[in-house]
């Protein structure tokens, strides 16, 4: 019985994880075979992937991707963790409302925030002289950093709270100056916590479609922005290879995020 | 501790940037959008624009937005049911059934998608679901001459979409909440003569009952603000509120009406925050 | 080796006041323990001569020079933390190098110095472990060598054998007690096990309300307690109120509220004053009768509790329930409902203030 019942439970996991899967394995298959009307039987071709290189729309949304998610990752992770530090470190009024104030960001739906940052980034641009300003590569990079500060003070005030104070207490009483203490002891112990912020960081914007949607001008998109439209006006695939690569870059990330940091822990663990 | 000086002056330049950049790209967009759905004309007008509170009547006079919320409403019941029905034995199995490497293993699996790109699932679904899709292909090739199987463009293509989308985090949630319960507390119930179902019931349940309701917060709020999923899996069908604001910014450039929707959308993410707080609260909120 | 001397020490947090005008002073060499329940300032004043406090008013005084403005770094202490705060990212033998490494230490003699670091606390060969890789013992030992190869003038323990079970715990107490002689190093230490305290120290003060209520030799402050609390937090006691009601040829009669008598030195008691008498509970014999006298009362038995070396009675004498310690000796131990006397010496009678 017992036996019969570990046997129905792992039979469940293994259908939950085939309907995760299965759709974007289909999706990753059909960027390998030749037809363009998605026909079968299967042909295997990387023509799909070599069309992409001599499409310029999606090379250039790509590029934006990259070079956004870059900046994003070194902005939110630099902010985030300076504000992380502060409320791991420091005890000061109006802590709680502070942290507090990053839980909008995380729960209101993109769509709105995306369309608020719309109109207050046009009014803010109509009032300097230059309404076009409120679009554009730099005002998609102000709404990505936004969504990601809360996640990386989130994960690094996360491995801060796994370390106590008295680490750093320790280091000042054996005569470590502040710097000293701050090099020696406090990044060490806070660089795993902060390559994930990174990670997660960079993730946040490379996947992010909404906010960029509503503040990408025509003309200049992202990679998500881009595929939406190609969805929307009919596609080949071309879109396949394209969406295999980027969830292949995702959950390559993820997997290096799962090494520097686990839910609730680190890996090599201190008990 | 009254802060000295020099601590005050550290607080303030560790935390002053990264609450400088969410004061001007959340905070203040969040207060222009709120007055801008009390002006009557779009900011894309030269005219100056007057007060008025015709954005919000608009909404409560014409029975097609109300019937568009209460999609949007349904549709995320929908999603969240199915994802906690799916979810919650996945987590419970994950966290009290299977142990060591293997735990790790598919937890990992689960929670993978998560951070992959959402756009990307969502298309992912139209290889499977349209005719002549794998699905239609595996019925037809089992029964020759059954019926096209083409679920595209339907209700139901929508909440599996979603439910596909959003399914990790209730299982995330649950697993964390199901994780934290010492098993002796399970061995203290059946020693009590209570059965095994009766020791989930009044045990194990209430005890996960946290990351079911953050699970479900986490799944409903977004689901009411789509607009990017039902437009690729439902076409035409199943508009929902978020579709429409949507449209009011990008095609009918009604900007003051999309601002009222888009707030009359957040009062209702602020009512289910309001009804879940407390569950959250009273778990000592751990979860 | 250092003088500490801490004179009219003020902290307060709001309305509470960590340290309430603290004076005490740590002699050169000595072992000195901070005993008192939690909250009551003890490790307030430790962190406060550690330098992450700040005094509101007051001075700290390390061999005559105030050090209110030198930074922690620059205080020459040495601390050994609750859960030792070893550093996770380095080996034994950094952790213990790092004192030595900001302070530019050559190379080699650091390597000297760690390696006759360890020796002191029987480390040696685990020099490349992590600190997760050892036992709470061992953790506790590498804290102590990091905290004194820096020579420090000043050791500073914050209850460092709380994390370690019972048995870990007092090897460790002679550990500690051995090394601090070895190197005569002036040890303030913080702890809320007031057997500890004994054990350890040269001199103790017991915290109460951010003040010391009382400080001296353990023996000293264990057999004279100066008040109830004191009495009553460093072991146990019964207490007994009465009135002093007559003082003859250097001895005082006190009638017990509830009665029985008692006769005591006589001090500096006036006759008609209310007395309140702290009375050991092992300076009581205890034995089958009901004769009644000075210093005897008469009771019944409500529980014995039997630990081995020792045993435990409850007495019921009249409306008070007293306390006697007895050495399992060989006699039969006394059962519940026995009618006993109890007797002790004049001098075993403390008055303690309220």
């Amino acid at each position: 019985m017992r036996r019969f019942l570990d046997g129905g439970i792992r039979l469940y996991l293994v259908l939950v994880l085939i309907f995760l899967y299965l759709p974007i394995l289909v999706m990753a298959l059909f960027a390998f075979n030749r037809s363009p009307l998605y026909g079968l039987p299967f042909e295997f071709d990387l023509v799909w992937f070599e069309a992409l290189a001599g499409n310029k729309r999606l090379l250039q949304a790509g590029w934006n991707s990259v070079w956004i998610a870059l900046a994003n990752t070194v902005i939110a992770t630099t902010l985030g963790t300076m504000a992380a530090v502060a409320f791991g470190r420091y005890t000061f009024r109006g802590k709680t409302l502070m942290q507090a104030l990053l839980f909008p960001p995380i729960a209101i739906p993109w769509l709105v925030i995306g369309t608020a940052m719309l109109v207050f980034f046009f009014w803010v641009g109509r009032s300097v002289g230059a309404p076009g300003m409120a679009r554009g590569l730099h005002a998609i990079l102000l709404g990505h950093v936004a969504l990601s500060l809360p996640y990386v003070i989130f994960v690094v005030g996360a491995r801060l709270n796994d370390y106590p104070k008295a680490l750093e207490e320790a280091a000042a009483t054996l005569g470590a100056t502040p710097w000293q203490v701050f090099r020696r002891v406090s990044v060490p112990i806070l660089a795993p916590g902060v390559v994930a912020a990174a990670l997660f960081a960079f993730a946040v914007s490379f996947d992010q479609f909404v906010i960029s949607y509503f503040l990408a001008p025509p003309g200049v998109t992202t990679l998500p922005v881009e595929i939406y439209t190609s969805i929307r006006k009919g596609f080949t695939p071309e879109i396949n290879a394209i969406s295999t690569i980027i969830i292949a870059v995702s959950m390559g990330l993820m997997l290096v995020v799962a090494r520097f940091y686990r839910f609730g822990g680190e890996r090599s663990g201190n008990e | 501790m009254t802060p000295t000086t020099r601590t005050r002056w550290a607080i303030f330049s560790l935390t002053g940037p990264a609450y400088l950049w969410l004061a001007c790209t959340i905070f203040l967009p969040l207060l222009a959008m709120l007055a801008l759905s009390f002006l009557d004309k779009s900011p894309l007008v030269p005219k100056p624009p007057e007060f008025t509170l015709g954005n919000y009547g608009a909404f409560f006079a014409k029975d097609f937005y109300w019937s568009l919320t209460r999609w949007s409403v349904e549709l995320g019941l929908w999603v969240t049911f199915f994802c906690l029905l799916i979810g919650y034995p996945a987590a419970y199995a994950l966290a009290k059934r299977i142990k060591g490497r293997w735990r790790e293993a598919i937890f990992l699996l689960i929670v993978l998608p998560f951070w992959s790109n959402a756009l990307v699932r969502i298309f992912s679904w139209t290889m499977v679901l349209r005719s002549n899709g794998i699905v239609d292909l595996t019925v037809q090739s089992f029964f020759p001459g059954a019926p096209a199987f083409d679920l595209l463009f339907s209700y139901p293509a929508v909440i599996i979409g979603l439910v596909h989308s959003y399914l990790p985090y209730m299982i995330l949630t649950c697993y964390i909440a199901l994780q934290a319960i010492d098993d002796s507390l399970v061995e203290a119930g059946r020693s009590l003569g209570a059965t095994s179902f009766t020791t989930f019931r009044r045990v194990v349940l209430p005890l996960s009952l946290p990351g079911i309701v953050s699970g479900s917060a986490l799944i409903f709020v977004p689901v009411i603000g789509s607009f990017m999923e039902p437009r690729i899996l439902g076409g035409t069908k199943g508009a929902t509120l978020g579709m429409n604001i949507e449209e009011q910014f990008t095609v009918t450039a009604n900007w003051p009406l999309g601002a009222a929707l888009s707030f009359i959308l957040l009062a209702i993410v602020l009512v289910i925050f309001g009804i879940i707080y407390p569950f959250l609260r009273r778990q000592g909120g751990n979860a | 080796m250092s003088e500490v001397a801490v004179t009219g020490a003020i902290k307060r947090y709001g309305q509470v006041a960590a340290l309430d005008g603290v004076d005490l002073t740590f002699a050169d060499g000595e072992f000195f323990g901070l005993l008192g329940p939690s909250g009551s300032g003890k490790t307030t004043l430790l962190r406060a001569i550690a330098g992450f406090i700040a005094l509101d008013a007051g001075e700290i005084r390390v061999d005559g020079t105030d050090i209110a403005r030198i930074p922690v770094h620059k205080r020459n202490i040495g601390m050994v933390f609750q859960n030792y705060a070893l550093f996770p990212h380095m080996s034994v033998a950094e952790n213990v190098a790092f004192g030595l490494d900001v302070r530019d230490v050559p190379a080699a003699e650091i390597k000297a110095r760690v390696a006759e670091s360890l020796d002191l606390v029987r480390l040696s060969g685990l020099e490349a472990r992590r600190p997760r890789q050892l036992s709470g013992g061992q953790q506790q030992r590498v804290a102590l060598a990091r905290a004194l190869v820096t020579r420090p003038s000043v050791l500073l323990l914050d209850e460092p054998l709380s994390a370690l079970d019972k048995h870990l715990r007092q090897e460790m107490q002679v550990e500690l007690r051995r090394i601090q002689r070895q190197i005569g190093i002036t040890t303030i230490f913080v702890t809320h096990d007031q057997e500890e305290a004994l054990t350890l120290s040269d001199r103790v003060a017991i915290f109460n309300q951010g003040r010391v209520v009382q400080a001296g030799a353990p023996r000293a402050v264990y057999e004279r307690p100066v008040n109830r609390f004191a009495a009553g937090f460093l072991g146990e006691a019964n207490f007994l109120e009465g009135q002093v009601t007559a003082l003859s040829g250097g001895e005082a009669r006190v009638a017990l509220v509830g009665g029985g008598e008692l006769a005591l030195p006589q001090g500096d008691l006036a006759a008609g004053s209310a007395v309140l008498i702290a009375l050991r509970p092992e300076k009581i014999s205890i034995e089958p009768g009901m004769a009644v006298g000075a210093n005897a009362v008469a009771g019944r038995i409500t529980a014995a509790i039997f630990s081995g070396s020792s045993l435990t009675y409850r007495v019921a004498v009249g409306e008070r329930l007293m306390i006697v310690f007895e050495q399992n000796k060989s006699r039969a131990p006394l059962t519940e409902g026995s009618e006993v006397v109890l007797r002790w010496n004049a001098a075993d009678n403390v008055v303690v203030a309220p």
